[in-house]
């Protein structure tokens, strides 16, 4: 027992120091997080200030109609959204018009102008030019209003009464809301638990693959400078197994503990609501447990390999049986109960993500957590021992990879 | 002691190890030679205990094998290298751990060793940073760091300079005077020559030659001389009495008939040419290496 912390503590505090880990540690969520929720804090709306909008309306007749129709946009203060500005003179010519209009939006005099070409007498069609492109509101909005105008001149030529207008533009929605157990509503929107269960996830994977890929790394090292033989001739290859488990362990514990302390301030920034956490605790076991469970494949796999191209093919094979739920999660959400889901939700290789993700879109019942759960401890144990039988012979054969016939003799032996 | 008792270890087909039996006594350095591929490895493994033998005894100090025998056991592999990046006394620190030793003690050792073989100026430097020969020392510590009963160096010269390796021999003949059982498996045969006492020379898994290095040699036989002379060495055409000549450049090693007296020899010769040497010589370690691995793949 002494040797096993020895070895732990070693493995532990070697990896724990290096850079990799370091920067698996912060970047890691930092990518993750700058994914998943930059977007909604830059997409979240500016304050709304009053614009002016040059119209050079070529056909004289929309700028009345644009007038009315942008006025139900108010500001808080009851202050018109958009103040136009009629630019059109019938004694200039065209391009004479358009090039004043420009420069009056390059020295921002206005915000952007709006140039109306009256094309067929059915069809409009128009610019709105600007200096800042990225604001599809305004354009959505003007589009509208002409959208708007010209029906109601198409009406009112036909005699028809206008107000019907108003009608066709009042949609039918429908919204979409969760009923979560005991009847509840849920305050969250399917989007925020969808992301949430997969930065679960990516984060199980990143931390898999990183962890992983240290362990094999410094293991290809014992074994290419004979240290193993060192090693194992100062304790048994159990001990040496057991310690590297441990120690892997640690260091995912170490990440887990930083990364819920990032997500915690997260939470209180409000970033994320708190009602996206509300299975932390079935979700930090599956991802707990799948680490563990990764690592006990890791340390068996890791002692057959004896390049680094041989660890790295290693590595991303798993990771893409990590990533599998990312690829079901569409049929999941549309079909809680579909059945490949199901399938995989006992397959120790995919309990973990595709638990975290299930757990978040449904409602997985209690019974079906705790079988995944026990299927998933009993998978660790017989990895581990499997692992242990093959890391017995595997960090003493080097030269080339063996075979799987051969890794199915060791196992038997 | 050490006692190996008829050692046997087979992987699948191949029979690595086929039927050692050898002891080795305490205070003595023992050479456990042979060419590559001979077996020594998988020997050194078996006694290492990281490897079970499929049959066979191996007895130290008169008990089998047990787990404590992890911590009196040093061992010093063929291909060196250590955490390159980690620092010089974390390693040693963690070497001596997992043969039992605390923290505290490891450290005082550790420190005191590398004070003995001039690299203590490297104590919190990483691995990476030291030259190969200074790496090689950090791992000879690792190896010894715990004071182990039974020393298993193999080829422990490789890579150090003719200063180094004097330090180094220096240091493995200090260890006799203490009582441990060294094992010396190496390719160097002027080096095993003077160190080892008892030899056991294998091929093939399987024993060649064994037993007091001076008795190895008498049995090699050699009724050999060391015969300098002037000019022409065509003279020794003609004597019936030589089974072998070796010739250099002013000299000639000579194998005589086991029945012929060497001062016999030298009155003949006399006359025939102009002799300025003449001296009786045992054969080296080397060339009883490479005879009789000969004469068994022969």
């Amino acid at each position: 027992m002494k040797k096993i912390i020895a070895i732990a503590q070693w493995e532990y505090l070697e990896k724990v120091k290096t850079k990799t880990f370091i920067i698996s540690l912060i970047i890691t969520p930092l990518i993750i997080i700058s994914f998943s929720v930059l977007p909604s804090i830059l997409f979240r709306e500016e304050d709304p200030k009053v614009e002016l909008v040059g119209v050079v309306d070529t056909s004289g007749v929309y700028f009345k109609g644009l007038e009315n129709e942008l006025g139900k946009y108010k500001l808080a203060d009851g202050q018109r959204n958009y103040v136009l500005i009629n630019l059109y003179f019938r004694n200039k010519i065209f391009e004479e018009l358009k090039k004043i209009a420009d420069i009056n939006v390059q020295e921002n005099l206005l915000e952007g102008y709006l140039l109306i070409h009256r094309g067929g007498s059915d069809s409009v069609y128009a610019e709105y030019r600007t200096k800042n492109l990225g604001n599809f509101k305004n354009a959505g909005r003007f589009e509208e209003a002409l959208n708007s105008i010209r029906l109601k001149k198409r009406l009112e030529e036909k005699g028809i009464d206008t107000s019907l207008i108003n009608y066709f533009q009042n949609k039918a929605a429908v919204e979409q809301i969760k009923i979560e157990e005991g009847g509840k509503v849920s305050e969250l929107d399917f989007l925020t638990t969808f992301f949430v269960s997969i930065i679960f996830i990516l984060l199980l994977m990143m931390m898999v693959v990183y962890s992983g890929q240290m362990l094999v790394r410094s293991m290809i090292e014992e074994k290419s400078s004979r240290l193993i033989e060192m090693l194992i001739s100062s304790s048994t290859p159990d001990e040496l197994l057991t310690g590297k488990i441990l120690g892997l362990s640690l260091l995912g514990i170490t990440q887990i503990l930083i990364w819920v302390l990032i997500g915690m301030s997260l939470i209180a920034s409000s970033l994320i609501p708190i009602a996206a956490f509300k299975n932390i605790i079935p979700m930090l076991l599956y991802f707990i447990l799948g680490f563990l469970f990764y690592a006990s494949l890791f340390v068996g796999i890791g002692s057959t390999v004896n390049t680094e191209q041989e660890a790295q093919q290693i590595t991303t094979y798993l990771s893409l049986i990590l990533m599998l739920p990312v690829v079901i999660a569409m049929p999941v959400i549309q079909n809680p109960d579909f059945i490949v889901a199901k399938v995989f939700s006992y397959f120790p290789l995919t309990i973990p993500t595709v638990m975290l993700l299930r757990l978040n879109v449904e409602n997985v019942s209690e019974l079906e957590i705790f079988l995944t759960l026990v299927i998933l401890i009993l998978s660790i144990f017989i990895v581990t021992k499997i692992s242990a039988k093959i890391f017995r012979i595997g960090i003493l054969s080097y030269g080339s990879r063996p075979t799987l016939k051969e890794i199915f003799q060791w196992i038997k032996e | 002691m050490l006692v190996v008792k008829n050692l046997v270890k087979k992987f699948n087909a191949t029979i690595a190890v086929n039927n050692l039996s050898f002891t080795v006594n305490q205070g003595k350095i023992f050479g456990l030679l042979g060419p590559n591929g001979a077996g020594k490895t998988t020997t050194i493994r078996t006694i290492l205990n990281i490897i079970k033998p499929t049959s066979g005894e191996i007895i130290f100090d008169g008990n089998p094998i047990t787990y404590e025998y992890y911590n009196i056991i040093g061992y010093l592999p063929e291909e060196r290298g250590l955490y390159k990046r980690s620092k010089v006394i974390d390693v040693l620190v963690y070497f001596a751990a997992l043969k039992n030793l605390s923290k505290k003690d490891a450290t005082a050792r550790a420190d005191a060793w590398m004070k003995k073989l001039n690299v203590l100026e490297y104590r919190d430097k990483k691995i990476e940073q030291l030259s190969k020969g200074n790496q090689q020392k950090v791992q000879l510590i690792a190896a010894i760091i715990h004071n182990p009963k039974l020393l298993i160096l193999d080829e422990p010269f490789t890579g150090f300079d003719p200063i180094n390796q004097q330090e180094v021999k220096d240091l493995i003949l200090s260890f006799l005077s203490e009582g441990k059982t060294i094992i010396l498996s190496t390719h160097q045969m002027e080096l095993a020559e003077k160190l080892c006492e008892d030899i056991l020379l294998i091929d093939n898994g399987k024993e060649v030659s064994s037993g007091k290095l001076s008795d190895v040699k008498k049995h090699f036989g050699g009724n050999n001389i060391r015969l300098g002379f002037n000019g022409d060495n065509s003279f020794l055409n003609q004597f019936s009495e030589i089974i072998k000549i070796d010739n250099y450049n002013h000299y000639s090693d000579i194998q005589l008939r086991d029945d012929i007296i060497p001062s016999e020899f030298l009155k003949k010769l006399i006359g025939k040419t102009e002799v300025n040497h003449f001296s009786i010589i045992e054969p080296t370690l080397n060339k009883i290496f490479i005879e009789l691995i000969k004469k068994n793949s022969g």
